[in-house]
């Protein structure tokens, strides 16, 4: 679950006031739209939840941390139950398919021989089975946003946090895209997409929180052309 | 943290020195130059007070006595210049003593050449006096030079200022050069690691997203920098070898330097070999960490 009371954020070194008393829940198994302009708070939202930065005010709780007064050698064990996808889907060029996935359960010390079971599985589960071989540079942008996906799933954590996974990618693939994050959240993981693109947003409905100038302009729940 | 995880860590590491050998090249030769010039400066402060030693072994002072004393103001003389605070040991050396020492160690001709001088022992009695630093020997010998009887005293305070002197000096000199020198190579290895980071940025970036800990994070950069240290450290033991037993066969075999100079001590490199070996690596390794350690704390937090 992730809980935000009275949550304020003032950048010091621009003096920008990016969040103004910001409160909101989400609960486990959400699926959640987080849109707004530039300059709305989203990315400082995000910058919240994985602890890059800290709050000026306000008590933040991600997956039962207190972010509040966690102390910067927990960080790790947050960020472990968080997959985040990014716009630029920051692969390692220098590494196949495969070896970006099982990059990141090596870096939380998972064993070999599940990070040799578990790795195929989520590539498949992304659709790429057959690409587990190729370079970055060698697949499509919605190939590459997959493998951020299935990178971002692999060490299975309770919150997806999508941001602009569609950005870069063919409109054509976009629907593809969100298809496979409801499917993730069919499955129990709580998703957070933080987008601008609200045709798709329309289109597939479920909460949405529109950040304005820092504050929460909008937080309901739309049905969807899907339904 | 597995075993597996930690040997892949330090295969990063090791993989990572040459991956960015122009920079690792770099540090290595102003480690080797720097670790070089500090073992060197070390060796000589070493020596010179080895040198220093055994003077202070051999640190007598010849006290004159001046003729016609009677023995009790000998005997006088004797117990209160064992009373001074500098002074070890005060043994009386009679005249008679000191000529039959001479007469022992005469040629026949020389003995003849004393015989036609009436054969009158020409010596003092004297005291020799053995001081504990060598370093206030001048007071000491102004001290005695003053007691009433005292017709002069001869002591090497002379030389032994000047070789005090020169360590002194010497010991300043390598408090700066090994201040200066653990700088410049803390600043070297941290832009290597800096340049090391830079290049598995994307990496780092994504280790720190999926929890990695700092720990996991820096291992690499830190087995890197170590790395560069012992090879410099060893390096730069080889290049000392070969310049000490260089100059220590020039100062003592060819023609023999350090006794002109009265000193007949020196250590052998074989004698110093291991500890020299030792201190360089860890030397090397520890700058190598901690130059690292700075580099990795300030781009690799997560």
């Amino acid at each position: 679950m992730i809980e935000f009371k009275d949550v304020s954020v003032t950048y010091s070194s621009t003096g920008v006031d990016a969040l103004h008393d910001i409160n909101l829940k989400i609960n486990d198994g959400d699926f959640v739209f987080v849109v707004g302009e530039s300059g709305a708070g989203k990315s400082t939202l995000i910058k919240l939840l994985q602890k890059e930065i800290d709050a000026t005010s306000g008590q933040i709780d991600v997956n039962g941390f207190n972010l509040t007064k966690m102390r910067r050698g927990k960080i790790p064990n947050l960020r472990r139950t968080i997959g985040v996808v990014f716009q630029d889907y920051r692969l390692i060029p220098t590494m196949t398919v495969y070896e970006n996935v099982a990059f990141v359960m090596r870096c939380v010390d998972a064993p070999k021989k599940y990070i040799k079971t578990r790795v195929p599985y989520v590539i498949g589960l992304v659709g790429l089975s057959d690409k587990a071989d190729c370079l970055p540079e060698q697949l499509s942008g919605g190939e590459q946003q997959r493998v951020a996906l299935a990178r971002a799933l692999v060490n299975d954590p309770k919150l997806i946090i999508a941001d602009e996974p569609t950005a870069n990618v063919d409109p054509a693939l976009t629907y593809g895209i969100f298809e496979l994050l409801k499917g993730i959240n069919a499955c129990g993981t709580t998703v957070i997409v933080v987008t601008h693109d609200l045709n798709n947003v329309v289109h597939f409905g479920g909460r949405i929180i529109r950040l304005d100038k820092g504050n929460i302009t909008i937080d309901q729940v739309f049905g969807g052309a899907e339904g | 943290m597995r075993i597996t995880t930690c040997t892949s860590l330090v295969g990063q590491g090791v993989k990572g020195v040459w991956k960015n050998r122009m920079m690792s090249f770099a540090s290595f030769c102003i480690m080797l130059v720097s670790l070089l010039l500090v073992g060197l400066t070390v060796l000589l402060a070493i020596n010179l007070d080895k040198a220093i030693e055994s003077m202070e072994q051999k640190n007598e002072i010849i006290v004159i006595i001046k003729d016609e004393v009677d023995d009790a103001a000998m005997q006088k003389l004797g117990d209160d210049i064992g009373k001074l605070s500098n002074v070890s040991s005060a043994v009386f050396f009679s005249r008679d003593e000191a000529w039959a020492d001479m007469v022992e160690d005469m040629s026949e001709k020389e003995k003849e050449l004393f015989h036609y001088a009436d054969g009158k022992n020409p010596l003092p009695d004297t005291y020799r006096v053995q001081v504990k630093d060598i370093e206030i020997m001048t007071e000491t010998t102004v001290q005695i030079s003053a007691f009433e009887i005292v017709e002069s005293v001869e002591s090497p305070d002379e030389y032994a200022d000047v070789l005090i002197n020169i360590r002194n000096i010497l010991t300043l000199v390598l408090v700066a050069i090994v201040l200066a020198l653990t700088g410049v190579m803390l600043i070297i290895i941290s832009n290597t690691t800096r340049a090391s980071v830079f290049a598995r940025r994307k990496e780092i970036n994504i280790m720190r997203y999926v929890g990695a800990t700092n720990t996991f994070i820096r291992i690499p950069f830190f087995v890197e920098g170590m790395l560069v240290g012992v090879l410099s450290g060893t390096a730069a033991f080889f290049l000392t070898k070969f310049v000490y037993e260089g100059l220590y066969n020039v100062l003592t075999e060819d023609v023999n330097v350090l006794a002109m100079l009265g000193i007949n001590s020196l250590y052998e490199f074989s004698y110093i070999s291991k500890i020299v070996l030792l201190s360089y690596i860890i030397a090397g390794a520890f700058i190598g960490a901690v130059g690292t350690t700075i580099s990795t704390k300030k781009y690799c937090r997560v």
